[in-house]
């Protein structure tokens, strides 16, 4: 009996207590980062401040690498569509985030359309790290502590001073490095390589979207520097493989009224504040017309978001004139 | 998948333990064996060709020795008279020697052109260059298997023991098999003699529970060291060795102090998970550090650091040497012509040389291992000149040599050898080393200890914090153990509910204080380069 009690009953106790230690511990400094965001890392800030948004207020979710928190800003399309819609983007967003970014954002959310830029498709994963990363996204997204265990240090040193203000996800950016290499979506049937562990937490997202009546779909950010019509190949074959709808804008950089010389934020990477207008108009104008969504500047429950948009006008319209002026002094 | 990645210490060892826990004896090695080749192929891919061609080499060479000696004895007892049989003995003792050097040769042979090659070519091209000539060797593109350095010194060793008739030749290839490529062994040793390990792993215990617990625990405290501590200091060793020019004085010794540190704790930390794996399966491996700093002098250091590869030199090298034909003509001279300290100097000097140029050698193809190698040859050597002079002032003044007025200086002294050492053995270059050496004398400014100077290493004040109390919390362990209040055994007998304390602790030290995710950097292991 002694030997059951000892061999058993005592290391199932322990990591009974373990589990439930790692729970509060999880929860403790989920609340933690909740109530001050600046105590999070700017890579886990988007995902902290989802959690913040009031329960069903967001309409669209995009999620994506730097390519999405770079070229769309909610704020602008709120301003012109009254569309709630928020950035979940992160730093080299892998496939895996991406998924658990969705999955978190379902706990308190019900967006009607999640985009999805798609440069992180593109991010090569062999099978093994491909596991890997998705049992550590897993482990993360079950127990955040391990994601948000650097908190206390800007808890004792006080506020982060490096920290960035996001706006529903987007960043202003007012630097420019012009983009001088020219054309790049040269007609090809070739297509990219999607790696099989990115295909199948695609397939994921693609049937977590279904299951919840949520309209994804997939569309790629100006990036002379990240995409080819091999890529765009592999996207459209994906997209209609599954029914969804794909849009490229670099197909569209024309339209979009993109110039190379000034939009660009480092050199054909990604956009800056006068490129993300740019887009983030016409997808505001593309979402309205694609999905109808309405406009909901004149509900009560979106009061804050007309609070913010003040101060986002404020802020955007220095970086805008900032962007300008190191326009005019490159010229 | 390093031993301080959560693939290995979450899938990988749960996995492995678990397979092992539900399969018969037999099938347990068969385990063992199969995950040490996965987790090799995880690094090598089909470069694991190679650790099995390894065993097979040493396995083929073990039995061919053994079947000399057999035969060697056979004959030499069908023999009636003395002579023949002793001639018939010492001609298969050389067939045999033959065959031990063949084989020492061909692995060291290509330990050697793997690692040192482009040594080679970069030193050549650098003299042909300097003589003005415009025809260069091409370095090579070489794909190294892990572990190499490690597993090489231990079939070398299986050699040595069976030519010397210390163990056995092994019949069976598994059991071979099983020594060089036990997984948790493989990245950065220990490097065991067959003695130590064989047995013990081909024996494949039952999975019991106290043995999980200690191995678990022990794993925890070697993540404790490499994460919350080390991957810290990496960052500090880092803004110095690679900016050194932009430092001088006290920040040098920062420097060479912090990277000292961030070597014991990584290694040290590294073998606590290294050994915690194979307590999980029932296996003690041989410990490779015992409290370094608490070493009264250089040779007392390495006797307590890497304990594991200096006791491989002693016993591969060393010996060897001691007994060969050279040192016993130079004693022979040394006693008609030189004196007995002249000898004694001389004898020392002969057998500590190879000891040290390969102890250099083996830790890689870089100059600054050569003359770190040779660093240690000479304060050994100059130890043992003036122990007749400070033997004599024990003597004199009746001092005790184990009394702390002696003893403290005598740390410090050896701390002063070891971070000097580390210096050059970290540098980016003999070069390297040598000026920040000689910047340590320049513009000495103690001041910059509080003046700021610290926070501008990359490391801020939280994470300053933390590194100074987790260094603080190993030394008071190491303090425990040097006293030998406290071992991993005596754990184990605590109470209950203050051991689950302390595990719960510092489990949630490594996972609150640990320098990984957002804002840090994944340090890979050091000695897994070696």
């Amino acid at each position: 009996m002694q030997d059951f009690r000892k061999k058993i009953v005592r290391p199932v106790v322990f990591c009974a207590i373990l589990l439930c230690l790692l729970m509060a511990a999880s929860a403790v400094m989920s609340a933690l980062a909740r109530t001050n965001t600046d105590l999070v890392q700017n890579r886990n800030k988007s995902m902290v401040e989802l959690e913040n948004e009031p329960a069903d207020t967001i309409d669209v979710l995009v999620i994506g690498d730097s390519e999405s928190y770079t070229t769309v800003s909610p704020m602008e399309i709120w301003d012109k569509e009254g569309i709630p819609s928020y950035v979940g983007g992160q730093t080299g967003q892998k496939i895996q985030e991406s998924y658990y970014m969705l999955k978190k954002a379902l706990k308190t959310q019900k967006p009607k359309v999640v985009a999805i830029e798609t440069n992180m498709i593109f991010r090569s994963q062999s099978a093994v790290r491909g596991i890997k990363e998705t049992l550590v996204q897993t482990m993360l997204y079950y127990f955040p502590v391990f994601r948000l265990h650097n908190s206390w240090k800007a808890w004792v040193t006080g506020e982060d001073k490096r920290s960035q203000t996001f706006y529903k996800g987007f960043v202003l950016r007012d630097v420019v490095e012009a983009y001088t290499g020219g054309s790049y979506m040269k007609k090809t049937a070739k297509t990219e390589r999607m790696s099989r562990i990115t295909r199948f937490m695609m397939d994921q997202i693609v049937s977590l979207c279904r299951k919840n009546n949520i309209q994804l779909f997939l569309y790629s950010a100006p990036s002379p520097k990240n995409y080819s019509f091999r890529k765009h190949n592999t996207m459209e074959a994906y997209a209609r493989e599954n029914g969804l709808k794909y849009l490229d804008l670099n197909l569209k950089i024309k339209e979009l009224g993109i110039n190379w010389s000034e939009d660009s934020l480092d050199k054909g990477d990604h956009l800056n504040i006068l490129g993300a207008v740019k887009v983030s108009d016409y997808l505001g104008r593309y979402l309205k017309k694609e999905y109808h969504l309405k406009s909901r500047k004149s509900e009560s429950t979106y009061r804050s978001w007309n609070e913010s948009l003040i101060q986002y006008r404020e802020a955007a319209q220095n970086a805008e004139k900032q962007a300008k002026k190191k326009v005019k002094a490159g010229s | 998948m390093a031993y301080h990645q959560g693939i290995y210490l979450f899938c990988f060892l749960p996995f492995v333990v678990l397979v092992y826990a539900l399969t018969p004896r037999k099938i347990r090695r068969a385990v063992l064996i199969l995950a040490g080749y996965v987790f090799f192929w995880s690094f090598s891919r089909w470069l694991v060709v190679y650790l099995i061609g390894v065993t097979t080499l040493i396995y083929g060479i073990g039995c061919h020795m053994d079947h000399l000696k057999a035969e060697g004895k056979k004959k030499a007892k069908e023999q009636g008279a003395r002579e023949p049989r002793t001639f018939i003995k010492k001609q298969y003792k050389s067939r045999e020697k033959r065959t031990l050097i063949a084989g020492i040769l061909l692995l060291l042979g290509i330990l050697g052109y793997l690692k040192y090659c482009n040594f080679f070519v970069t030193n050549i091209n650098h003299i042909l260059e300097m003589s003005g000539r415009s025809v260069f060797l091409q370095p090579q593109t070489l794909l190294i298997p892990i572990g190499i350095s490690f597993y090489t010194l231990e079939a070398v060793g299986y050699m040595a023991d069976v030519y010397w008739g210390r163990i056995h030749a092994e019949k069976n290839w598994a059991k071979i098999a099983l020594f060089l490529g036990f997984f948790p062994q493989i990245m950065e040793g220990p490097i065991g003699t067959w003695n130590e390990t064989a047995d013990a792993l081909w024996e494949c215990a039952p999975v019991r529970m106290e043995n999980l617990a200690q191995g678990a625990i022990r794993i925890v405290w070697g993540m404790f060291k490499k994460i919350v501590v080390a991957d810290r200091l990496y960052m500090i060793v880092q803004m110095i060795f690679e900016h050194y020019q932009n430092y001088h004085g006290v920040m040098i010794l920062v420097g060479a102090v912090s990277y000292t540190l961030q070597l014991y704790m990584e290694f040290s930390g590294c073998m606590d998970i290294v050994i915690g794996s194979g307590n999980l399966f029932g296996v003690a491996l041989p410990e490779n550090f015992r409290q370094p700093f608490f070493s009264g002098n250089a040779s007392e250091f390495w006797r307590r650091w890497h304990i594991t590869l200096g006791a491989w030199l002693k016993a591969y090298v060393f010996y060897p040497v001691s007994v060969s034909g050279i040192v016993k003509k130079w004693n022979h001279f040394g006693r008609e012509h030189a004196g007995k300290y002249l000898t004694k100097m001389g004898i020392f000097a002969l057998t500590l040389f190879p000891v040290w140029l390969s102890n250099g050698l083996w830790h890689g193809a870089q100059w600054n291992y050569i003359f770190y190698g040779m660093y240690y040859f000479v304060i050994l050597l100059a130890g043992e000149a003036v122990a007749p002079v400070r033997e004599g002032i024990l003597k004199k003044f009746n001092l005790n040599e184990k009394a702390l007025y002696w003893r403290v200086p005598q740390i410090l002294k050896t701390w002063v050898i070891i971070f000097t050492g580390e210096m050059f053995f970290r540098a980016n270059g003999l070069r390297a080393g040598l000026h920040m050496f000689g910047s340590i004398f320049h513009g000495f400014e103690l001041h910059r200890l509080w003046d700021g100077s610290l926070l501008r290493l990359g490391l801020s004040v939280p994470d300053l914090g933390i590194t100074v109390v987790g260094i603080l919390v190993v030394t008071v362990y190491d303090i425990l153990k040097e006293r030998e209040m406290l071992n991993w055994s005596k754990l184990q007998q605590m109470k209950v509910p203050s051991r689950w304390l302390l595990y719960y602790v510092l489990i949630f030290a490594v996972i609150l204080f640990g320098a990984y995710g957002t804002g840090y950097q994944q340090v890979d292991l050091i000695y897994a380069g070696f």
